[in-house]
C-alpha cells in the first residue's frame, strides 16, 4: 500500500490543480465582460499611480475614514500578506510530504522574527474577524442593507477557520517538539496547550486534520474569490493603480456610437469602468454618505454598482441579452436622483467613480428626449436664453443698475479681474442684493474688475452633469468666445459650480486663465492687507462646504480663514469638510421635479443639523444655490428664528459697514 | 399620407414689448421671435401621426429670423421635408394675407392633412386655420387635442368648456387647428439639432405677393391703461341693494 505521505502529496497536487483551475476559469468568466468594454485612454503619471498603491493599498488610508472597521481591515489585509507565506509553506510541505518530509521555506522559513510576526497576526486577524462578525450580525449598520450578507459571513468564517487551523497545526507541532522556531510562536503555543494532555498519536491526527481543513478552506476560498465582493482582493490593485488622475471636476467627454450619445448598453462603458463593477466590496460607505439615499430617493450608489456588475455578468454570459441596461438593470429614476455631490466617490476606499457612469447614462436619456417636464422646460430656457430662469439675457446685468460707480464692461476695457457672475447670482431675486454687496466689497478693496454683461451665459457645469453635452458645448463656446475678446488676467466666480467648470472643463476650449472663487480672492485680499475690517462681528457661526468648492476643488481653508478674519467664531457641524452634506441642488437636481419618495429633503436635513448646534445663529454658505435651498428649507422645516442662512459676502459687507448703502434684503 | 404642419413665429413675451413710433404696431427692433406654442403642438401631432401610422411630414414656416432652428428641430423629431417661405412679410399680423399667400405652396404639396396651431398671440384678424380651409376648399375643425387616422378620414378629439369631449369624423383632405398634441412636444437635445443642421436640407418656396384685403386695420396699439378704480359697496345686503339701485338710476339703466 502507498505510504500516507505519498498519498498526501498526490492529493495536495490534485487539490491545487483543481482549485486553481476553477479559480482561473471563474476569473475568465467574470472578466470576459471587460473584453467587450470600450477602450480607455492611455494611463500616464505612473509615479503618482505607484504612490497610490503605497498610500491606499499598503497603508489603507481611505479605509480609516470609518475607524474601527478600517483598523479591522488593516489587520486582515496585512495578516493576509504576512500569512500568505504560511499558506505557501502549507502548500509546499504538502506537495513535498513524500520527497522532503521536513520542508521549510528557504531563508524566511527559519527566520524567528517573521515567525513571531506571523504568530501575532494570527491573533490580530482572528480578533478583527470577531469584530467584523459583531459588526455584521449585531450592529448590522444600514450601509450593509442590500449587500450579500451570507457571502460576507462565509468569507469571515473562512478566514477565521484558516487562522484557527493554522494555530492548531503550529501548536501541536510545538507540543511534539517539531518546530525549531517554537519560542517565536506564543499564540500557537497557547493554542497547542489545549491539546498537550492528549497522547502524541492523537495529537498527530488532530494536527493532520487541521492541516487538511486549513489547506481545504484556503483553496475553497480561492475558488470563491471571483464570485463576489471578495474579488476585490484581486481587482483592487489594478483598480487603484489605474484610478482616474484627472481633476475630479472634469467629466470625461460623452461617448458617441453612430449618432447615439451616451451609454445605452453595458458594453458601451469603458473596460476600466467595468473593472470598478467587480471591485465594489459592497461596504456601503458610499450609500452612507449619499444625500439622495438619505432623503429616500431610489438611489444607492452601492446597489447601483451591484446591479451594473450583475447586469454585465448576465450580458456577457447570455447569447441573447433580454434585459436592458436602462430600465431593467438601472431605473431612470435612480439616475435622476443623483446630485453629483461626490460624497460617494470621496468615500470609496477603492476609488470607484459612480458619477461618470450615471452621467453617461443620463446623456443617453437626454439625447433621446427622456427628461421630466420641468427639466425639459429649463433646458429649453437654457438653450434659448442662456439662463435657467427663462429670462431675457438683456436682463442679466439688471442687478448692477443702482451700483455706483458703474461696473466696468470687460468687453470694452481691459480689467485685472473678469467676474463671471453666474445665473443664480444674476437673476435670482433672493440673491441680487447679495451680488450687489459683492460688487461693493470688490470696489471697497479697489479691485480692478469688470463683467461680461449680457454676453455671459450659464457656464454649463450642471447642464453637463444633467447629460446635455451638446448644450454644454454650445454655451461653453459662446462664453469662451465672449471671454476671448476681453483683456483680463484672472477670472472670479460667485458660484462654485461655475468655478468648477471654468477651472476644470473650459481649458478644453482654450481658456487657460487662472480662476478664483470669490472666497479665495477675499482670502488673498485680507492676507495682503487690501481688505481690512472696521469691526469684529463676534458671531458664533457654522459653515457649509459647497460640494463643488470643497470635495471637487479642495477649497476648505480659504472661506474658513475669511470667517475668522471677520471676528466670527466658527463651530463645525458634525458633517463638514469633505463629508459636508449636499444641499440637494447639484447636478441639475434643482431643475427637476421632486420625487414623491422623498422623506426628508437634503437641505432640510442640513439646516436641522446646523440649527441643532447650541449657540449657533448663522449658517454661512458660499454658493448661491445653497443659500436659496437652505433659506427655503429653514421655512419648510419651521426653523425660522432659530437659524439664519447667510452668504459669506453678507458678513464681509457687514464687517466693512457697507450694508447701510444697500437695499435691505427681505428675510 | 401627406401631412403638412404650418407654423408662425410670434413675439417672445420674455422681452418687454414696445409700441413703434406710429403707435400702430410693435417695435420690431427689440423683438425676438419664437415659435407659436400651438404650432409647436401641431408639429408634434404630425410627428406622432407619422410614428403611429407612417406618413410624409412636411414643415412649413416663414423665412424670418429663427425659422431654421424650428425646421432643424422638426427634422430631428422626424419631419421629412423642411420648407421656408420667402417673400414679403409686411402683413405679418394679417392672417388673411398669410392664408392667401401660402395657398399655392400648400397645394403643390398635395396634403391629405394640414395641421396648424389653433391660435397665436398675433391673431388680430381671426385664426389662420379656418382661412386656410376656405382658400383650399377643405373642411376645418379647431381646438383639436387628439387625432386618429382611419382610411381616407380622421377622427378628431375636441374639448369643450365644461368637460365635454366630442369626437368628429372628417373626410380628408382637411385642415385642423391644434390646441394640444396628444403628448407635450418632446425635448430635442442640442447634439441632435446640430446633427440635423449637417444632414437635413431646407427647401425654399417663394410666396405670392401679399394681398392685405380682408384683414383688420390697426388704428391704435397701446399698453393696458389703468382705468378709474372700482367702487366697493359695503354694508348689509339691503344697503348694498339700495345703493346699487341708486347707481343704476344715476347712469340711466333703470
Amino acid at each position: 500500500m502507498m505510504p500516507y505521505d505519498a498519498v498526501k502529496s498526490i492529493l495536495v497536487l490534485i487539490a491545487l490543480l483543481a482549485s486553481f483551475g476553477v479559480f482561473g476559469w471563474r476569473c475568465y468568466l467574470a472578466l470576459q465582460g471587460l473584453r467587450r468594454g470600450q477602450s480607455t485612454p492611455a494611463f500616464g503619471g505612473w509615479g503618482e499611480r505607484i504612490k497610490g498603491l503605497i498610500v491606499y493599498v499598503a497603508a489603507q488610508l481611505r479605509l480609516f475614514r470609518f475607524k474601527a472597521p478600517g483598523i479591522a481591515h488593516f489587520f486582515v489585509f496585512w495578516g493576509f500578506l504576512t500569512l500568505s507565506l504560511t499558506i505557501l509553506q502549507a502548500i509546499l510541505e504538502g506537495l513535498l510530504a513524500y520527497t522532503n518530509p521536513h520542508f521549510v521555506l528557504p531563508l524566511i522559513g527559519n527566520f524567528g522574527p517573521l515567525a513571531l510576526l506571523q504568530d501575532l497576526f494570527i491573533l490580530c486577524v482572528a480578533l478583527a474577524i470577531l469584530y467584523d462578525l459583531y459588526l455584521r450580525l449585531i450592529v448590522n449598520p444600514e450601509r450593509y442593507k442590500g449587500s450579500h450578507k451570507s457571502q460576507g459571513l462565509m468569507v469571515l468564517m473562512f478566514i477565521f477557520t484558516i487562522m484557527l487551523t493554522l494555530a492548531v497545526t503550529n501548536g501541536i507541532r510545538i507540543n511534539l517538539n517539531d518546530d525549531l522556531l517554537q519560542r517565536y510562536r506564543p499564540v500557537s503555543t497557547l493554542i497547542g496547550g489545549l491539546f498537550a494532555g492528549l497522547n502524541p498519536a492523537t495529537q498527530t491526527i488532530i494536527e493532520e486534520t487541521a492541516y487538511w481543513i486549513h489547506l481545504g478552506v484556503v483553496l475553497l476560498f480561492l475558488t470563491e474569490l471571483p464570485e463576489g465582493k471578495h474579488f476585490h482582493i484581486v481587482t483592487s490593485i489594478p483598480a487603484i493603480l489605474l484610478r482616474n488622475l484627472e481633476p475630479r471636476g472634469r467629466l470625461p467627454a460623452a461617448p458617441e456610437f453612430e449618432g447615439q450619445v451616451g451609454v445605452k448598453q453595458v458594453e458601451q462603458f469603458r473596460w476600466r469602468q467595468m473593472l470598478d463593477f467587480y471591485t465594489c466590496t459592497e461596504c456601503g460607505r458610499c450609500q452612507d454618505m449619499c444625500p439622495a439615499f438619505a432623503s429616500g430617493e431610489p438611489l444607492s450608489p452601492k446597489l447601483l454598482m451591484m446591479s451594473l456588475r450583475d447586469h454585465l455578468k448576465d450580458y456577457s454570459s447570455a447569447s441573447l441579452p433580454t434585459r436592458s441596461l436602462i430600465g431593467d438593470a438601472v431605473a431612470p429614476s435612480t439616475l435622476w436622483a443623483c446630485t453629483t455631490c461626490y460624497a460617494c466617490d470621496q468615500e470609496c476606499p477603492l476609488f470607484i467613480e459612480r458619477i461618470p457612469l450615471i452621467v453617461d447614462m443620463r446623456r443617453y436619456l437626454v439625447n433621446e428626449g427622456e427628461v421630466d417636464a420641468l427639466l425639459q422646460k429649463t433646458l429649453a430656457n437654457l438653450g434659448r436664453y442662456g439662463n435657467s430662469f427663462g429670462q431675457s439675457e438683456r436682463m442679466r446685468a439688471k442687478w448692477t443698475q443702482p451700483i455706483q460707480p458703474v461696473i466696468k464692461d470687460a468687453r470694452k476695457e481691459a480689467v485685472e479681474y473678469l467676474w463671471f457672475v453666474g445665473d443664480y447670482a444674476s437673476y435670482h431675486v433672493m440673491f441680487s442684493d447679495i451680488t450687489r454687496k459683492t460688487a461693493q466689497v470688490f470696489q471697497k478693496a479697489d479691485l480692478d474688475f469688470g463683467i461680461l454683461y449680457d454676453a455671459e451665459r450659464n457656464a454649463g457645469n450642471d447642464i453637463r452633469r444633467v447629460g446635455e453635452e451638446g448644450l454644454f458645448e454650445s454655451l461653453a463656446e459662446k462664453n469662451s468666445a465672449a471671454m476671448d475678446k476681453c483683456k483680463y488676467n484672472t477670472i472670479i466666480t460667485t458660484d462654485p459650480h461655475t468655478y468648477n467648470t471654468l477651472k476644470n472643463e473650459y481649458p478644453a476650449n482654450g481658456n487657460h486663465h487662472a480662476v478664483l472663487h470669490y472666497t479665495e480672492l477675499l482670502d488673498q485680499l485680507i492676507a495682503s492687507g487690501k481688505l481690512q475690517f472696521n469691526k469684529k462681528l463676534g458671531y458664533k457661526v457654522t459653515y457649509h462646504d459647497p460640494c463643488y468648492l470643497g470635495r471637487y476643488n479642495g477649497i476648505y481653508d480659504a472661506p474658513r480663514r475669511v470667517i475668522r478674519a471677520l471676528g466670527c467664531e466658527l463651530i463645525e457641524m458634525p458633517r463638514h469638510g469633505d463629508r459636508a452634506f449636499c444641499c440637494g441642488a447639484g447636478g441639475g437636481k434643482i431643475w427637476m421635479e421632486e420625487q414623491p419618495e422623498v422623506k426628508e429633503r437634503p437641505a432640510e436635513s442640513r439646516v436641522r443639523e446646523a440649527a441643532g448646534m447650541s449657540g449657533i445663529s448663522t449658517l454661512v454658505t458660499t454658493c448661491p444655490k445653497d443659500l436659496v435651498m437652505f433659506r427655503d428649507a429653514v421655512k419648510t422645516a419651521g426653523l425660522e428664528g432659530k437659524i439664519v442662512v447667510k452668504d459669506l459676502i453678507e458678513l464681509v459687507s457687514e464687517a466693512l459697514e457697507l450694508c447701510k448703502e444697500t437695499v435691505r434684503e427681505q428675510m | 399620407m401627406n401631412i403638412v404642419a404650418l407654423f408662425k413665429l410670434v413675439p417672445d413675451l420674455v422681452e418687454e414689448l414696445e409700441i413703434d413710433g406710429n403707435g400702430t404696431a410693435l417695435n420690431m427692433d427689440f423683438l425676438r421671435l419664437i415659435i407659436n406654442e400651438f404650432d409647436d403642438h401641431a408639429i408634434e401631432q404630425a410627428i406622432l401621426l407619422k410614428e403611429r401610422g407612417g406618413a410624409q411630414v412636411s414643415i412649413l414656416g416663414p423665412d424670418i429670423e429663427g425659422v431654421e432652428d424650428v425646421l432643424y428641430t422638426a427634422a430631428s423629431k422626424g419631419a421629412d421635408r423642411l420648407i421656408k417661405l420667402t417673400g414679403d412679410f409686411q402683413g405679418k399680423a394679417n392672417n388673411h394675407a398669410m392664408a392667401r399667400a401660402v395657398t399655392s405652396a400648400l397645394k403643390e404639396l398635395q396634403p391629405d392633412l394640414i395641421l396648424t396651431g389653433v391660435q397665436a398671440n398675433t391673431d388680430l384678424d381671426g385664426s389662420l386655420g379656418p382661412l386656410l380651409a376656405e382658400y383650399l376648399d377643405m373642411p376645418y375643425v379647431g381646438y383639436v387635442s387628439g387625432v386618429k387616422v382611419a382610411d381616407g378620414k380622421v377622427i378628431t378629439r375636441k374639448e369643450y368648456p365644461g368637460g365635454l369631449v366630442a369626437e368628429m369624423e372628417i373626410k380628408l383632405p382637411a385642415v385642423l387647428g391644434i390646441q394640444a398634441a396628444e403628448q407635450p412636444p418632446r425635448y430635442i437635445a442640442v447634439a441632435k439639432v446640430r446633427q440635423a443642421m449637417k444632414t437635413a436640407t431646407i427647401e425654399v418656396r417663394t410666396l405670392a405677393e401679399s394681398d392685405l384685403s380682408g384683414g383688420s386695420t390697426i388704428r391704435r396699439m397701446f399698453k393696458p391703461e389703468a382705468g378709474t378704480r372700482a367702487e366697493m359697496i359695503e354694508g348689509s345686503a339691503e344697503e348694498v341693494t339700495t345703493r346699487l339701485l341708486d347707481i343704476f338710476k344715476e347712469i340711466g339703466v333703470l
